[in-house]
């Protein structure tokens, strides 16, 4: 009526983030990974040894947790706790990094198809369907092989170039269901290019199902970059991560317990808060459209 | 019906065709060639290297090497295993039943298992039940793989020695075992490794059928069933359940990779002898052919378990099925 007052426009995202937090599961999840984060970030300050120091390879070598060291010692003596703190800061950065190149790619990928259409879109949904049939942690273990002695770098772009087949058909069916929409036909008739079609009119409708694909995807690249180091492919020696850690004490897992629990302990939390930030963030925006 | 039986073939086809491009693709952009880990090091002369080199074609011309893959790959030929000396696909020929015992009653106990969580959870919808079921199975299906099955380990053979610590058979006394002790012996090897996966699994499950038994819930035949005057019970098992079979189909294909993957990591920490310990094992006795082999196979084992779901979802969906 002419009472109403023009509102300050609120984006897409605003609303699926605001629907997310009025559930108090979400809230939890989010103060609980913004602790982990917050551990990740000030390890340097947390830990209370050097994560990579070798202190006394025999009389400080895989001692249970005590109060000296609250998550007990590796089999070259190191400090698990500090370790695990330093792990925190690591698998969070690959996991945020990588996510970042898988969106980068996916969203390029999906939305040059599904607005090409046609020949071109056939030809790049077929890719799409043999690379989605190679499972992730086998067509990574047949590049990591093929790479000996890889960088941290290199392993963030093939964690990253590994995890954008999901979104990119995603991101497809969004582009190709809004290709007619009013709005685009009516930017086409304004005379707009297609990039600026793309960028300025479809993308901004995708933010929702990109910001869910992110957080569930940084949680896929912490357990696959775990899985990996935990098979000695990943993160390289004496860098700490969660899965080299248990590495180290897995061919003595039933005395050295301590070296597998801590680390997959904090890998679960961050994973399990992700997940629930994610699927909250899935369910505000399924439930708005 | 026929139709689309061939055309979904071919694509399959295609697939399995791309993935081998793919596969051919990283071994040749790799430094060096499959040989470099073995082979280029002090010890080995020159002329050993080429005389190796020309035998198995590395120094011809890409496109050629290409043609010759595929003609190889066409005939069933994976190349050669260094670490086991023996042809890659005899290695993980062996190794496959092994593999595809567990995944096959993970797949079987994990859809049993989610389905009937997610029945228990949808009748009480809303309930504690149905939220604290709600949180294990997140839970769950947070859970790396490998840490689950370490866990399992240290619980159940170290700490609780129930179960057998790893391996298919007891490695001295199955030998001398009687025909229903060596049964047993395996079941008792298997129970760990399989319940682990089975876990897993289920959490996936239980969660994707959960939400499409809700999706199902508010149809008309649903209300129709109610006005019947059938038992909330009845509606679940005979109407709903029925009609969220369709996307369980759907998930039976998507599921693959990861079953595969958990029975990866799951075989490496209950040394059971399957592909993915030895294709694990290839990682670190460098043997990339052994790990490529890996790779296509279950590549093929992924595509034909898509293929198989989609046959199935085919068959299943009456409105499809006479097309």
């Amino acid at each position: 009526m002419a009472t109403e007052v023009a509102r300050p426009r609120e984006s897409p995202l605003g609303i699926t983030v605001r629907g997310l937090l009025r559930q108090r599961s979400s809230r939890v999840a989010l103060i609980l990974l913004g602790v982990i984060v917050l551990i990740g970030l000030l390890a340097p300050l947390l830990a209370p040894y050097d994560p990579a120091a070798q202190p006394d390879i025999v009389g400080l070598k895989s001692l249970p947790p005590s109060l000296a060291h609250p998550f007990g010692t590796d089999p070259y003596s190191r400090d698990v706790l500090s370790r695990v703190l330093y792990g925190a800061r690591l698998s969070l950065t690959i996991g945020i990094l990588a996510t970042f190149v898988s969106l980068t790619v996916g969203v390029a990928y999906g939305s040059v198809a599904g607005y090409l259409g046609g020949v071109v879109d056939g030809v790049m949904m077929r890719v799409l369907d043999a690379l989605l049939s190679i499972p992730r942690l086998l067509l990574l273990l047949g590049v990591l092989v093929a790479w000996p002695h890889l960088s941290i770098g290199a392993l963030i772009l093939f964690l990253g170039l590994t995890g954008w087949f999901g979104l990119s058909r995603i991101v497809r069916g969004q582009v190709l269901a809004l290709k007619h929409a009013e709005f685009v036909t009516a930017a086409q008739a304004l005379g707009a290019s297609r990039r600026r079609i793309l960028v300025k009119h479809l993308l901004p409708n995708l933010v929702s199902p990109i910001a869910v694909a992110a957080t569930l995807g940084v949680a896929h690249v912490i357990v696959l970059e775990a899985g990996l180091s935990f098979l000695g492919i990943g993160v390289p020696q004496p860098l700490a991560s969660w899965g080299n850690i248990i590495q180290d004490g897995v061919d003595q897992i039933a005395t050295l317990w301590w070296m597998s629990f801590f680390p997959g302990l904090f890998m679960v939390l961050t994973v399990l808060t992700l997940n629930i930030l994610g699927e909250a963030l899935r369910d505000s925006y399924e439930r708005r459209s | 019906m026929i139709r689309y039986i061939a055309r979904r073939l071919a694509q399959a086809a295609v697939i399995v065709a791309i993935v081998a491009t793919i596969t051919f693709a990283l071994i040749h952009i790799a430094p060096g060639d499959p040989f470099s880990a073995v082979l280029d090091n002090p010890n080995v002369s020159e002329t050993v290297r080429q005389t190796l080199r020309a035998q198995y074609g590395l120094d011809r011309p890409i496109p050629e090497q290409f043609v010759r893959y595929v003609g190889a790959l066409a005939h069933g030929e994976l190349g050669w295993s260094f670490s086991h000396d023996r042809p890659v696909l005899e290695v993980l020929g062996s190794a496959l039943p092994n593999t595809l015992l567990l995944m096959v009653v993970a797949l079987v106990g994990g859809f049993a298992l989610g389905i009937f969580v997610a029945l228990v959870q949808v009748a009480r919808r809303g309930s504690i039940a149905d939220r604290i079921l709600g949180g294990i199975t997140l839970l769950f299906f947070s859970m790396p793989d490998f840490w689950l099955a370490i866990l399992a380990l240290l619980a159940l053979t170290y700490w609780l020695p129930i179960f057998p610590v790893g391996g298919a058979v007891d490695p001295v006394m199955h030998e001398y075992m009687s025909l229903g002790g060596r049964l047993l012996d395996r079941l008792k090897h298997l129970a760990l490794p399989a319940l682990t996966l089975t876990l897993l699994a289920s959490a996936t499950v239980a969660r994707y059928q959960r939400a499409a038994l809700l999706d199902v819930l508010p149809a008309d035949y649903i209300r129709t069933a109610r006005l019947k005057g059938l038992t909330e019970r009845q509606i679940l098992r005979r109407h709903a359940l029925r009609n969220a079979l369709l996307p369980i189909i759907t998930l039976l294909g998507l599921s693959f990779p990861a079953l595969l993957t958990g029975a990866f990591f799951i075989e490496r920490i209950f040394a059971w002898p399957g592909m993915g310990y030895a294709v694990v094992n290839a990682i670190s006795t460098r043997d990339y052919p052994l790990v490529v082999g890996g790779v296509i196979i279950g590549s093929i084992m992924v595509t034909v378990g898509s293929l198989i779901a989609d046959l199935l979802y085919a068959w299943a969906d009456p409105r499809l099925r006479g097309h």
